[in-house]
């Protein structure tokens, strides 16, 4: 579903992304890990075209990235987004949030994509919260109207960049419920996050990043019992309290 | 210690109280007509400043620079005495002899540059601290760049703006006293004639003071009710 | 339009220079002694003692809502009054000046000394510090730091606002220009001229502020 060929990425001369190669097929899920500053974010924005790289390609569902003549808003709205700090939008209600981009850019009809927002919201959680601002919910409440809102486009695939990090420990686990009950219904996902225990529960594959490179790969289980580099054994001990 | 004796009277006997209400009058009007091309001006080149295209950014910055670096006073006796003489002799004589209210749009053209650099300032730092992932979510759910600027980043930049840009409209009122120095008959100018004919400088000066301040709050109030009518439950637009 | 001449610049040089300097000594007085009371208003409007708070409160709101330009006519006609006789034109800007900017330097006080986290006074406290001791010590240190890119702006804006003294005749730097141009008729010359100086100075000046404001920003 996305193969990512040689992709290589510099900011100036630091080089942030080095020759990564990785195929994500239908309804797997790959979680990314690694240490602040290896391009784990990078690489997850580089799949929708929002961070641009210099050298290889990312071809999703047989469309590449690097032709110029590929419609980047067509393909966004195949693969949905979650940020870690949500990124709502703080002057539209809950539900004018979820409804706005199937309203602008889909051109569905207002009615049509609200009952689709109240199903969402009711998906997530929190169906009462609807006609809120943003700023008067908590986190945990805005990173799952996030996930509704990313939803509402009906995407193939969903991105999450470390949706948990900027969470309260309490909030943590009804955010990762939502993304669990979302991978086990067959949704195609990329998540950067340290949430072991969330990866131990869902992944198919685990890539560990550090300094722009994928260190090591592998299953859940291969992963965690038997890490074989060094970086990524130091990197397991010092989450895994 | 004080050896002075108060008149206050001078302020509404006529003409002296005609005067303070004509200068009211030309400070409200010339407040307001640089406010407005001042703002255009200012978002225009604010949104100059942080397009991509590194030409446009390099004028934008000049120009801000260029206006928010010499004083407005020098600004406007340059535009008053010295700008016309570039132009040809007939221009400069019609400018000076038959244009009526030359003085007046003098101020005007000289406020409006001087404002609308400060104005662009506050638009690049309002757009700025918008945060990136903000306009990627946008553009994540297949937003084009014009629909995210349209639905999300303006009307959010928008109310972050409405504080500073408040000051900065409070500012161009109180900068319209520096028109007194080239012979626009405004609020301040007034209160030194009346001092001229009457010696009562503290009282036609506070006169002037309490009209300044008027003016202050109601701008102060208009501001409000804008940013009332804008609010957001929850967000709190953080620049003063 | 004739040839440009700017012999009349070099002509009148001295003349220049003498009303620079006058610039000079009026923004150093204006910014000591508007950022020294500007120090003890910004700490009052944070006091939660009323009788300090809302006369400080009063004070910068007054002076914040009026021209400069009024500010100094007010001085120049109040100060003789008070001091009995009259002191000169450099004394009564110079009066005005501190008063008014004191106003504007309060209010960056104030918001430094807010941009430190509450935490901080609290730990301070914990130790067994005082009021004076903690401000002395910990709040207004940091504080300071935070200040000073505001702090240099400020600066920028009081040097342009000295030219402001020239309506009460006081012969400062713009003031010696437009005696200049009334005996040379050279207009554009010599305000092209001033309009350079004061930008180089405030150009620089502002850069620096932007320098100092980018390197914290890195440090962070």
């Amino acid at each position: 579903m996305i193969k990512i060929i040689n992709v290589s990425k510099w900011f100036g001369t630091h080089r942030v992304l080095n020759n990564i190669n990785e195929e994500i097929h239908q309804g797997q899920v790959v979680v990314i890990c690694g240490p602040s500053g290896s391009g784990k974010s990078t690489l997850l924005k580089s799949l929708n075209g929002l961070e641009p790289f210099q050298e290889g390609d990312i071809v999703v569902d047989g469309v590449s990235l690097k032709d110029p003549s590929t419609n980047l808003m067509q393909l966004r709205q195949k693969m949905g987004m979650v940020f870690q700090r949500f990124e709502l939008y703080p002057h539209l209600k809950v539900i004018d949030n979820i409804t706005i981009a199937p309203i602008k850019v889909k051109n569905i009809p207002k009615k049509q994509a609200e009952e689709k927002a109240v199903q969402l919201l009711e998906r997530v959680g929190i169906p009462e919260q609807a006609q809120k601002y943003p700023g008067n919910l908590s986190g945990g409440q805005q990173q799952r109207v996030a996930i509704a809102r990313a939803l509402a486009m009906e995407p193939e695939i969903m991105l999450f960049d470390e949706p948990t990090s900027a969470l309260d420990p309490e909030m943590i686990k009804e955010v990762l419920d939502v993304m669990i009950d979302l991978a086990k219904s067959g949704m195609t996902m990329a998540v950067v996050t340290h949430e072991m225990g969330f990866a131990r529960e869902v992944a198919d594959e685990i890539i560990f990043m550090d300094e722009g490179q994928i260190i090591e790969r592998g299953t859940d289980k291969s992963f965690f019992s038997d890490p074989k580099t060094e970086r990524a054994k130091d990197f397991l001990s010092k989450i895994l309290i | 210690m004080l050896s002075y004796n108060f008149n206050w009277s001078v302020i509404w006997t006529e003409p002296y109280g005609g005067w303070m209400l004509q200068g009211i009058w030309t400070t409200i009007s010339l407040g307001f007509i640089s406010w407005c091309i001042a703002l255009t001006l200012g978002i225009i080149i604010g949104t100059m400043r942080i397009t991509p295209w590194k030409p446009i950014r390099f004028l934008a910055t000049a120009y801000t620079e260029f206006f928010r670096d010499i004083p407005l006073l020098v600004q406007l006796f340059f535009w008053y005495f010295a700008a016309p003489s570039i132009l040809p002799g007939f221009i400069e004589r019609f400018l000076y002899r038959e244009l009526p209210n030359f003085e007046f749009w003098v101020v005007v053209v000289g406020l409006s540059l001087y404002t609308s650099s400060r104005v662009a300032e506050q638009v690049r730092a309002g757009m700025q601290s918008i945060p990136t992932d903000q306009y990627y979510a946008a553009l994540s759910t297949g937003f084009t760049h014009l629909q995210t600027y349209r639905y999300i980043i303006i009307p959010l930049a928008v109310r972050i703006m409405i504080p500073p840009l408040t000051t900065e409209c409070l500012t161009v009122f109180k900068n319209t006293s520096l028109a007194m120095t080239v012979g626009v008959l405004e609020t301040t100018f007034m209160s030194q004639q009346i001092e001229a004919y009457t010696f009562r400088g503290i009282e036609a000066t506070t006169a002037a003071s309490l009209a300044y301040m008027v003016i202050t709050l109601m701008v102060v109030l208009i501001m409000g009710l804008i940013e009332k009518r804008l609010a957001v439950p929850g967000l709190i637009t953080r620049r003063r | 339009m004739g040839a440009f001449d700017w012999t009349v610049i070099i002509k009148n040089m001295p003349f220049f220079m003498k009303g620079l300097l006058t610039t000079f000594e009026l923004a150093l007085v204006a910014i000591s002694g508007g950022l020294f009371f500007g120090m003890l208003v910004g700490m009052a409007r944070l006091s939660h003692i009323k009788l300090i708070y809302y006369p400080a409160t009063i004070f910068v709101n007054f002076f914040r809502s009026l021209p400069l330009l009024l500010v100094i006519f007010w001085f120049y006609f109040l100060v003789p009054i008070i001091a009995g006789r009259p002191l000169g034109d450099f004394v009564s800007a110079s009066v005005a000046f501190v008063v008014f900017e004191a106003a504007y330097f309060a209010e960056i006080v104030r918001a430094g000394i807010q941009s430190i986290s509450k935490g901080q006074e609290q730990a301070a406290y914990s130790t067994g510090f005082t009021y004076a001791q903690t401000m002395r010590y910990i709040i207004l240190p940091q504080a300071m730091r935070n200040m000073v890119p505001s702090l240099i702006t400020q600066t920028v804006v009081v040097f342009q606002d000295t030219s402001l003294a020239y309506v009460i005749g006081l012969k400062e730097f713009l003031r010696s220009a437009s005696i200049v141009d009334a005996r040379e008729m050279k207009s554009l010359e010599i305000y092209a001229f001033i309009g350079l100086v004061y930008f180089i100075f405030c150009f620089v000046m502002s850069r620096f502020s932007k320098k100092l404001e980018a390197k914290r920003g890195a440090a962070k």
